[in-house]
């Protein structure tokens, strides 16, 4: 589903990333871990094609990110949802239209947007809160739209970048059940954290940035 | 639009007064060159004939000219009537051709021309081709009058062109800098848009829309205004007892042409939200 070949990636005379080679298959549950400024989040905004790597060649779901046209990223958005550590939500927007928002920049019929907003809210469990805005949400919920708006239009990937920085213990657990509700479903799962109570909650497979290099590959088994 | 308002508002003030600038030269061109067509029209061409002509030549001259494709009229002007005319007109100097005891304004022709040879090269080319034909001595027509209209007609017509250039590429400016206003307003909607799979086309659109309004407003603004100006300026013409009656000669624009102006309008609006959108980047993510 994702695969990086050599990818190195410089700002000015910093190292973002360094050589990096990993491979990420359907339906897996991966964590990208390492400290801030370890290059998870240039990572990230690879997948997306939001910047181009200076060396190497990076493939999500059989498309070559580093060729691809201005004119077709908009394609591989919608095939990746993505999650934020700040939530980027529409503060003027109901939960509602935030959510319907990838759903309506598809051209999806108001009928189809209803039926698919409604279920994505419901799996993330904020159904009630439709029509309020997000201010006045918590921050769990908030993350828990910022999800629904990831997931809404089904893609093949969902990338979150920091998606618990600003929770507490209980409600990033609660987050982490909520992306392995997805990942059971057949999504991709790409989470970026340097928190370790996260690795802890998921057990799956961990992929490790140090200044900007992959470090030996770990599993931890739960 | 109604993120900024004041500013909008700000922006189709502007946008209106720049475009009633070129509209009040484009009014005085449109209204000079309706002014000079008349003239044209309304050409009289002297065909002088020679004192020595027999009546029987007068009569083939005569012949010739209605025969002539580019004649639309013709009317004969006797010696005796151009005496009378004379007198008529200047009534104080009528002593002076008394005084040389026999008539000395030659007999003519008054041509008018058919419309195709209404032009002042047409014009030009046929008197002086009449000015060759046996028993003419002169040809006549009051071209400095209308060379020199078509010279000043063709400075306005620059100045126009100038001023139209200039104020269009402000009211360019301006809208350019309201939309960027709207897009600085809006740059993190706009980025969330683009990591959604938004294209580029569909975050534009409403941009573009939102120029080609505010340039729309702007035309149809500065229109209104031009109209009411032009109604205070004929109503002044009125009252003022010189140019009375000249108030139903001036025109305002047609319809036609008020709605391409609009259309001016618009276009300039959607090339200041291009403008705007290519310099923002429109939020890159």
């Amino acid at each position: 589903m994702i695969q990086l070949i050599h990818v190195s990636k410089q700002y000015d005379q910093r190292l973002a990333l360094s050589d990096v080679t990993f491979e990420i298959g359907k339906g897996e549950f991966v964590l990208l871990m390492g400290p801030s400024g370890a290059g998870k989040s240039t990572l990230l905004r690879m997948l997306i094609g939001a910047e181009r790597p200076d060396e190497g060649q990076i493939f999500v779901h059989q498309k070559n990110v580093t060729t691809i046209r201005p004119s077709e990223v908009p394609y591989l958005r919608r095939k990746v949802g993505t999650v934020f550590q700040d939530f980027r939500l529409l503060p003027k927007k109901s939960v509602f239209d935030n959510v319907a928002l990838p759903l309506l920049v598809q051209g999806v019929s108001s009928a189809d947007i209803r039926r698919k907003v409604t279920e994505a809210l419901r799996a993330v469990g904020v159904e009630h809160k439709r029509d309020q805005l997000p201010a006045g949400l918590s921050t769990g919920e908030q993350q828990r739209v910022c999800i629904a708006r990831a997931i809404v239009n089904g893609p093949v990937v969902l990338l979150a970048d920091e998606p618990t920085g600003n929770l507490d213990p209980a409600l990033t657990s609660e987050i982490i059940e909520l992306f392995k509700l997805i990942n059971a479903r057949g999504t991709t799962v790409v989470v970026a954290t340097h928190d370790p109570l996260v690795m802890m909650q998921v057990n799956r497979r961990v992929l490790t940035l140090s200044q900007g290099r992959l470090l030996p590959e770990q599993r931890v088994m739960g | 639009m109604r993120t900024n308002r004041t500013t909008t508002m700000v922006a189709i003030l502007t946008t209106a007064f720049t475009l009633a600038c070129v509209g009040v030269f484009l009014l005085l061109y449109v209204n000079l060159r309706t002014a000079a067509g008349w003239l044209q029209d309304d050409v009289k061409i002297m065909v002088y004939l020679d004192d020595r002509l027999a009546p029987d030549s007068v009569v083939e001259v005569e012949q010739r000219l209605r025969g002539d494709r580019a004649v639309a009229s013709l009317l004969f002007f006797s010696k005796e009537q151009a005496l009378g005319e004379f007198k008529a007109q200047f009534p104080s100097e009528s002593h002076l051709l008394e005084g040389l005891g026999q008539n000395p304004l030659p007999a003519s022709f008054v041509v008018a021309l058919s419309p195709s040879f209404r032009s002042p090269d047409a014009i030009k080319r046929w008197a002086e081709r009449v000015r060759q034909d046996s028993g003419v001595s002169k040809v006549d027509y009051n071209q400095d009058w209308i060379d020199a209209l078509a010279t000043v007609i063709r400075s306005i017509e620059l100045v126009a062109i100038g001023i139209g250039v200039i104020l269009s590429a402000a009211a360019v400016t301006i809208i350019a800098n309201t939309i960027r206003l709207t897009l600085f307003a809006r740059r993190d909607e706009i980025a969330i848009l683009r990591l959604i799979g938004a294209t580029t086309s569909f975050i534009r659109v409403p941009y573009l829309l939102e120029g080609a309004v505010l340039g729309a407003l702007g035309s149809a603004l500065s229109l209104a205004m031009l109209k009411f100006m032009y109604e205070l300026f004929r109503q002044q013409m009125r009252t003022m007892g010189r140019f009375a009656g000249l108030d139903n000669l001036i025109a305002f624009f047609p319809p036609s042409v008020c709605l391409a102006l609009v259309a001016v309008g618009m276009g300039l609006g959607v090339a200041g939200s291009f403008v705007s959108m290519r310099r923002f980047g429109e939020a890159k993510a």
